[in-house]
């Protein structure tokens, strides 16, 4: 493990380095007037079309993390827990077509940049709006920290870092890269991951063809890749006495637990702050809803992604070097390392790891802009000039990715990873407020705040007792809820809704005053040709029918 | 299914026929993938491929194009070319909320 390829080494460093220049170059790309915008610095002018839309929201949904940790979880644990993923990242997209050109719409005339922005616009409440930015940060956090995680098991793989004992110079590499990304965030922007998104998405289109068409000759074919998959899944596993996994989800449970994981994953994807950063860059309503014909073609990509999982199960060189590590996590580079000439190795090794710095990119600007607008904008500085808030974004995108990448080498994976899946549970919370706010004025803003308090501690709650006989806590999302097997975000999001609407009717009949609203029913269809005039408005003031 | 309530009423108004189809087609979409029974299967196989892998991976093209179709007749029932005007205001045809 201690022997570094040079060949691979030496590809990935250059291909980083023309990345690090493409994103100081990405300063210059569609350049304004003024940069000093949050719609500029933030949104990238609000102005991208089709084409770069479709690489730059494939770039951001599409991460590091996913290559790793799905083929690992495929290889671990076979169809639930895995290749869920692919049928969550089909139904996304006709769910995600019914409401995203709404909310592109409403924020395209209001000038919104947060989807917290929208929340504080609808419901005229600085409460709500703060908890859907203080839950759209605390999940990106972690989900920042895991691209980290994603571009050590490549690290790892290749040799670079692991032989040394002092833990400074071990992360060296991993500091220069997330330094390096830091700093073009810092000063380009939006822009930045828009661009590297194209050769982002390039290598990993190369990577994932090859993989496909070459590995299962090197490997016996498809079918032996199957009956691995399968023979492995099958067996008992010495710790838990149960079988490794499922490869075909036949029982009821499994089948519930299938596709709860994937439809409250898909209802969760376009609440998270970066994919809605994406969809407000875009330039006009049709792009968003042609994206949404246009993305399942990267959902293909990530399916073949995740039978990866199974080759490395199917190849026993990589399944032993897997067993031997000790990490399921470092299955696909293992399988890459093992199988690709070195050369090939480093066009893969450098996708996955540019693959990391797009979606991070775009998280850390995500989280930087729900603290101005949301936070600081709101609570501390209402009269903040728009050259004060992208100021402010850009240096909290720094700080942002600093805490990650303390995240990512001081503590443990696994904290991460638990915090990852925790994510995904507490950004659902944030799905009543966001999407049925987008069609209906009905329920009560204090009433979806309490949702969203009990959707966020019994969610907290459930997954911290998931044990497994290997882990006493938070060992998977999946737990036995009302009697049946189903994903923790999903059941958490019931009891949200639940505690809404009863709360709302109580809250009717009581004549609680409903707060100020300042869309209108047509701006939610409109479809403005022009990016909004960057105005600062005072929040929730005035900006109403502009 | 937590699916966002129905709530535009102007369009199901002008053109409540293709409304109601393109919602159909997308809770079709939607319930052919979440139905986990319907695939959940290793035979027939295609090729080497099991046929629950089989279908989620065929799945993805037919979506694109049933999503591009439905995008494309959306874009045809929008009355008159004046997107930006705010007189076209509320009248988006093809937004239809299943």
């Amino acid at each position: 493990m201690s022997h570094v390829n040079y060949v691979t080494f030496t590809i990935v460093v250059v291909l980083f380095l023309v990345v690090t220049l493409t994103g100081f170059a990405a300063a210059r790309w569609r350049r304004t007037e003024d940069m000093m915008h949050l719609n500029e610095w933030g949104l990238g002018g609000r102005g991208f079309g089709t084409f770069v839309a479709w690489f730059l929201l494939g770039g951001d949904l599409y991460t590091a993390y996913t290559f790793i940790a799905v083929p690992a979880a495929v290889f671990g644990a076979g169809a639930v827990t895995g290749f869920f993923a692919v049928s969550y990242t089909i139904m996304v997209f006709p769910i995600a077509l019914v409401f995203l050109p709404r909310l592109w719409s409403v924020a395209r005339v209001h000038n919104y940049i947060t989807p917290a922005d929208f929340v504080r616009g609808r419901y005229g409440s600085r409460g709500l709006s703060l908890a859907v930015a203080f839950t759209g940060i605390l999940a990106l956090m972690p989900y920042i920290a895991l691209q980290l995680v994603g571009i050590q098991a490549v690290l790892t793989v290749m040799g670079v870092g692991t032989t040394s004992s002092n833990t400074f110079l071990k992360d060296l590499p991993l500091i220069i890269a997330f330094l390096v990304l830091a700093v073009f965030t810092y000063v380009s922007g939006l822009r930045a991951p828009a661009l590297i998104a194209f050769i982002k998405d390039a290598l990993v289109y190369l990577m994932i063809i090859v993989a496909v068409l070459y590995i299962p000759t090197r490997i016996g074919g498809w079918g032996h890749i199957f009956a691995a998959g399968q023979a492995h899944l099958k067996a008992i596993s010495p710790t838990t006495h149960k079988p490794n996994g499922v490869f075909i989800p036949i029982s009821g449970n499994s089948q519930l637990a299938f596709s709860t994981l994937a439809l409250g994953s898909a209802l969760a994807l376009f609440c998270y702050p970066h994919a809605v950063t994406g969809v407000l860059s875009t330039k006009r309503r049709d792009v968003i809803k042609r994206n949404m014909a246009l993305l399942p073609l990267y959902s293909i990509m990530l399916a073949f992604i995740a039978l990866l999982g199974y080759m490395a199960v199917a190849d026993k060189t990589t399944a032993g070097n897997v067993k031997k590590a000790g990490n399921a996590q470092l299955a696909v580079p293992y399988l890459f390392q093992h199988l690709f000439p070195s050369w090939f190795t480093g066009l893969a090794f450098s996708a996955i790891v540019i693959g990391a710095l797009v979606p991070a990119a775009i998280m850390a600007i995500a989280a930087a802009n729900l603290f101005t607008r949301n936070i600081f904008r709101e609570f501390f500085k209402p009269d903040a000039s728009p050259r004060l808030q992208t100021r402010v974004s850009q240096w909290v995108s720094l700080v942002v990715k600093i805490g990650a990448l303390l995240f990512a080498v001081e503590l443990p994976h696994t904290f991460s990873i638990n915090l990852q899946l925790l994510g995904g549970i507490w950004i659902l919370q944030t799905f009543p407020a966001l999407v049925f706010g987008l069609f209906t004025r009905w329920f009560d803003r204090w009433a979806l705040l309490a949702g969203w308090l009990g959707g966020m501690l019994f969610g907290t709650i459930a997954a911290y007792k998931v044990a497994t006989p290997t882990t006493s806590h938070w060992a998977g999302s999946v737990d036995i809820e009302f009697g049946h097997t189903v994903y923790i975000g999903l059941a958490a999001i019931i009891l949200n809704l639940a505690i809404s609407v009863v709360l709302t009717l109580i809250l009717r009949a009581a004549r609680v005053p409903a707060g100020a609203d300042e869309t209108l029913p047509h701006q939610y269809t409109d479809d403005p040709a022009a990016a909004p005039v960057p105005v600062p408005a005072a929040p929730g003031l005035g900006t109403a029918g502009d | 299914m937590t699916q966002p309530p129905a709530k535009s009423k102007s369009s199901l108004a002008t053109h409540p026929v293709a409304s109601a189809i393109i919602a159909i087609v997308l809770i079709a979409a939607v319930f052919f993938v979440l139905y986990v029974p319907l695939y959940a299967r290793a035979t027939p196989k295609v090729g080497d491929f099991p046929f629950f892998y089989f279908y989620l991976l065929i799945y993805m093209p037919v979506l694109g194009v049933v999503l591009w179709i439905v995008v494309t007749v959306q874009r045809r029932l929008r009355p008159g070319p004046v997107p930006d005007a705010a007189a076209a205001a509320g009248a988006d045809p093809g937004e239809v909320a299943p």
